[in-house]
């Protein structure tokens, strides 16, 4: 994509409730028509950062800017109430008002904005459309499943054209499989509309599927900024390691006597592992991650010399899609999932990791 | 750090307005009140010319007044709790028959009105003409069988009427009680005995005494059974003491004011150990969920349980309507009827007679603007203390919920003092009383529109406003249809509450602007007790019909919501 301004800054942006600090000083900028996604658990700030770019929460400090210009900005004394925004937003509730119809719920917006009737009607029957909703049109909302009231919110969101969509965990009161599939249908959305939006999930999959980039939070700080690829495959940290999917920490000290290849050696007492560093500082103790799927075990010892360890099978659970096995390797206990036929308990096997799965972390 | 909002918003300037209404409201009486109070020079200087603390010392001289007000207050509260307690017990958690219909009717006395019982109390327990009494003495009796008149007749009409409020207080906490806390003690092995008191009775126990010190702030404050069963033996509480110093000749302001003072800090004090009480209690069981109770088979004891339940809707309901009827069709009342005496004349007169018509024509008219003005200042006020987060709404919200803890009596005597010297002559107008029923009335139309508002999903109106519109719109559009119910409801309790007003208005009205409850107690000590009987069954008329839309309303919008 070439290089164009950004749609959305965010700098230095703080939020007290009272006198509790929720966001603690978080800049970031989103591209014209990307999706920028705030991952974080709960109470890391992210649905207060949203909310804040929404205009419904009043920040202590910072600047938010819209195409350049700001609508809050705690040095110019700006603060653009959030009807005054364009902005639109699709709310973990869905938001969905009671006392009017499907299209009422969809034309809201478009009333506001004086639109002329055959206008209104003919924007709303292609909304409902394009979430395949038209033939709910005069329903009364109450008698909409869950799943209908979320593609009534997104059509709603959308059908005025706003310049940026914000999404609050839309998805995180469907069930399991509906959420799956909406999913994909919301990135699809997304890319044939060409909305800036941000979104806010604490799912991990859903991070990862519908992002060009994340955006990690916690406590009120961010943790980590890079596209999913990176997130998951390059985590700087113990936390994003561990909140994006599992992983296990290895911790040990630096042999630079051993770093053989651009890899980097790590001594502990299960023996010597290699990693790769991607240009971060090492220092004398450091410590590696790894996924848990990208460990592998086997019964035999196989080829190579880099990276095997005996080790003890302690449980092996089968858990459906995958079994999970827990291993003792010198004085620590590793976390290994796979398709692979569990283990008998206690027997020992060989584990093994590829170099490059191994990321040291900053700490 | 904060900065202050530059562009002044709709909502905040609405704020700013509604904030100003109510701290005028409310303060403004309240100051006068203390002023009053504080004045020990000449009384009838304003501003005064002293300040001092003596009128309180001078409270000192009314020893029996506080005894009175103290045994009166303590037996009702005690005879209360008793009936709120049996009655919650009996009906949420036993199998006496008809639970149903007595969860019903059970509050019924509440909107009966303690003036109406103590009217039809009076009729049949005074010592001499009490119905009861006459058949007492036919029967063989000497002298009398109840005397209604006394101290504890007093606390016995208060405790009935007051009895509804402490049954929904504390049939709530046992009903907002997970059984399961219960069965768990069983399942562990504990008795009956032993559940009931190691758990039961610990859960239960903060909410009755949360209603105990509640009820007991009530009495204080309560004035009409006093004033109808105490007058006539000269038996002074402190509301009607100060009743009797601000309406006598010549008046003692400043002892009024100090003693009003006084009760309300008593009262204030109360009702702040109440909510303690309350917040301290509440997190082992008020988890905000309804749950089914368990419910005990007593076996044969239910017809027992029984007949109490209808004992006590006899003496509060059944009884108090009867007799007022009965005396109302009666030439002279007594306890024995005669064909000859029956006559319909009370009522035609109360409909023909210029006083009851004018007083009940302008207490339609003040219900009217009070329920219509004050659904939609309480209706913003509640946005703005619950919804808008401006800076300042708690502070609104405790403006706001303050003339809760001062009777009505002693709120219109500072409010009779602070508008007798308003540049815009309104004493003794109806326009006087406008403005009292709206600042009265404040925590009573805040508490059931907020109560409807809170019920109400912030983000309905959060996403109005994602979609571009402004205030004006969002609140036109998404929050007064979402708030309908409750506004109807607010608008009926209003409406009810004014057309009953006694502890104001009594205080406040001239003699061109009669409201109904004052009148009919006017009617009661001056005019004959037939005809007041005839005044007291048109306006329960009034209030029961307002009452049954009230119902129906309420009942439509709560299962709209639960749909």
């Amino acid at each position: 994509m070439p290089d164009r301004k950004p749609h959305i800054e965010v700098e230095n942006l703080e939020i007290h409730y009272g006198d509790v600090p929720a966001v603690r000083g978080v800049s970031f900028s989103v591209q014209p028509g990307e999706q920028l996604t705030l991952l974080g658990p709960s109470g890391c700030g992210k649905t207060t950062t949203l909310r804040a770019i929404a205009g419904l929460e009043q920040p202590s400090a910072g600047e938010i800017r819209i195409g350049g210009a700001p609508v809050y900005s705690s040095a110019q004394r700006v603060n653009i109430p959030a009807e005054k925004r364009g902005l639109s937003m699709v709310f973990q509730s869905y938001a969905i008002w009671p006392h009017m119809t499907v299209f009422e719920n969809v034309a809201y917006g478009l009333r506001v904005r004086r639109e002329s009737r055959e206008a209104i009607a003919e924007k709303v029957e292609r909304a409902l459309d394009m979430v395949q909703m038209r033939a709910f049109s005069g329903r009364g909302a109450s008698q909409l499943s869950g799943g209908q009231q979320q593609r009534v919110a997104l059509a709603r969101a959308f059908v005025f054209q706003p310049s940026v969509l914000l999404f609050d965990e839309p998805l995180s009161n469907l069930d399991a499989k509906l959420r799956a599939d909406m999913r994909i249908e919301l990135r699809e959305l997304q890319h044939r509309l060409g909305i800036t939006s941000v979104y806010v999930t604490h799912d991990l999959e859903e991070a990862l599927a519908m992002s060009d980039h994340i955006v990690v939070m916690r406590d009120g700080l961010i943790a980590q900024v890079g596209s999913p690829n990176e997130i998951y495959n390059r985590p700087r940290n113990a936390f994003v390691a561990d909140f994006i999917g599992s992983a296990n920490l290895i911790r040990g000290k630096h042999r630079a006597d051993l770093d053989t290849d651009g890899l980097i050696a790590l001594e502990t007492p299960g023996g010597v592992v290699h990693g790769v560093a991607h240009g971060r500082p090492v220092g004398a103790d450091i410590t590696f991650s790894v996924r848990t799927v990208h460990l592998a075990l086997s019964p035999q010892k196989p080829a190579g010399a880099r990276n095997v360890w005996p080790v003890r099978i302690e449980r092996s659970v089968f858990q459906g899609d995958f079994s999970q096995t827990i291993v003792l390797w010198g004085d620590q206990r590793l976390v290994i999932r796979g398709t692979m036929e569990p283990l008998a308990e206690g027997s020992e096997a060989f584990m093994t990791v590829e170099p490059r799965r191994v990321v040291l972390l900053e700490e | 750090m904060r900065f202050p909002k530059l562009s002044f918003s709709a909502p905040a300037l609405a704020g700013a307005l509604v904030a100003i209404v109510a701290g005028l409201l409310v303060l403004y009486p309240v100051a006068f009140l203390l002023q009053a109070a504080l004045n020990v020079g000449d009384p009838e200087a304003r501003p005064p010319t002293e300040y001092g603390l003596e009128n309180f010392a001078g409270l000192l001289a009314y020893p029996q007044i506080i005894l009175n007000t103290l045994t009166v207050s303590f037996a009702a509260t005690v005879m209360a709790l008793v009936i709120g307690f049996l009655m919650a017990w009996i009906i949420t958690r036993t199998n006496v028959p008809g639970r149903r219909f007595f969860e019903q009717v059970i509050v019924v006395p509440y909107y009966l009105t303690p003036l109406l019982g103590a009217l039809a109390w009076s009729l049949l327990g005074t010592p001499e003409s009490g119905f009861l009494n006459q058949v007492y003495r036919a029967l063989g009796g000497s002298e009398y069988l109840i005397n209604i008149n006394s101290p504890y007749g007093i606390a016995w009409v208060m405790a009935l009427f007051e009895g509804s409020v402490a049954f929904v207080m504390i049939g709530a906490v046992m009903k907002s009680m997970d059984p399961a806390l219960e069965e768990a003690s069983q399942v562990m092995g504990a008795s009956r005995l032993r559940t009931m008191l190691r758990i039961t009775l610990p859960l239960v126990l903060p909410g009755v005494l949360g209603a105990a010190v509640f009820v007991f702030a009530e009495m204080l404050g309560s004035f009409a059974v006093a004033l109808v069963l105490g007058l006539p033996d000269r038996y002074y509480v402190v509301t009607t003491a100060i009743y009797q110093l601000v309406q006598q000749y010549p008046p003692k302001i400043p002892l009024a004011a100090a003693m009003g003072t006084s009760l309300f800090v008593v009262m204030f004090v109360a009702l702040f150990i109440y909510r303690r009480i309350i917040t301290a209690g509440s997190y082992v069981t008020i988890t905000g969920k309804a749950f089914r109770p368990r419910v005990n088979d007593v076996g044969r004891l239910r017809y027992l349980l029984l007949a109490i339940c209808v004992f006590y809707l006899l003496c509060a309901v059944v009884l108090p309507l009867l007799t007022l009827f009965y005396a109302s069709i009666q030439q002279i009342s007594t306890a024995f009827p005669k064909l000859s005496n029956f006559t319909t004349e009370h009522f035609y007169k109360a409909f023909t007679m210029n006083a009851a018509t004018t007083a009940l024509g302008n207490s339609l008219w003040l219900a009217l603007w009070t329920a219509t003005l004050g659904v939609t200042l309480m209706g913003l006020i509640s946005w703005i203390v619950y919804r808008s987060k401006l800076p300042g709404a708690s502070v609104i919200e405790y403006i706001v919920m303050f003339p809760q803890s001062v009777p009505r009596l002693i709120f219109a005597f500072g409010m009779m003092w602070a508008w007798l010297i308003f540049p815009i002559p309104i004493y003794g107008t109806l326009w006087l009383l406008l403005i009292a029923y709206l600042t009265v009335f404040l925590p009573l139309g805040v508490r059931t529109i907020s109560g409807v508002m809170l019920q109400i999903d912030k983000s309905l109106e959060e996403c109005a406003q994602m979609c571009g519109a402004g205030w004006g719109y969002r609140i036109r559009t998404v929050t007064v249809p979402l708030l309908w119910p409750g506004l109807i409801a607010a608008w009926l309790l209003l409406f009810v509450a004014s057309i009953r007003e006694l502890g104001a208005s009594i205080l406040l009205m001239g003699p061109h602007s009669k409201v109904i409850t004052p009148a009919i107690v006017e009617s009661w000590f001056a005019s004959s007790t037939e005809l007041t009987a005839a005044m007291a069954l048109i306006q329960t008329l009034v209030v029961a019909i307002a009452v049954s839309i009230l119902m129906a309303v309420t009942r439509r919008a709560t299962t709209h919501i639960t749909d």
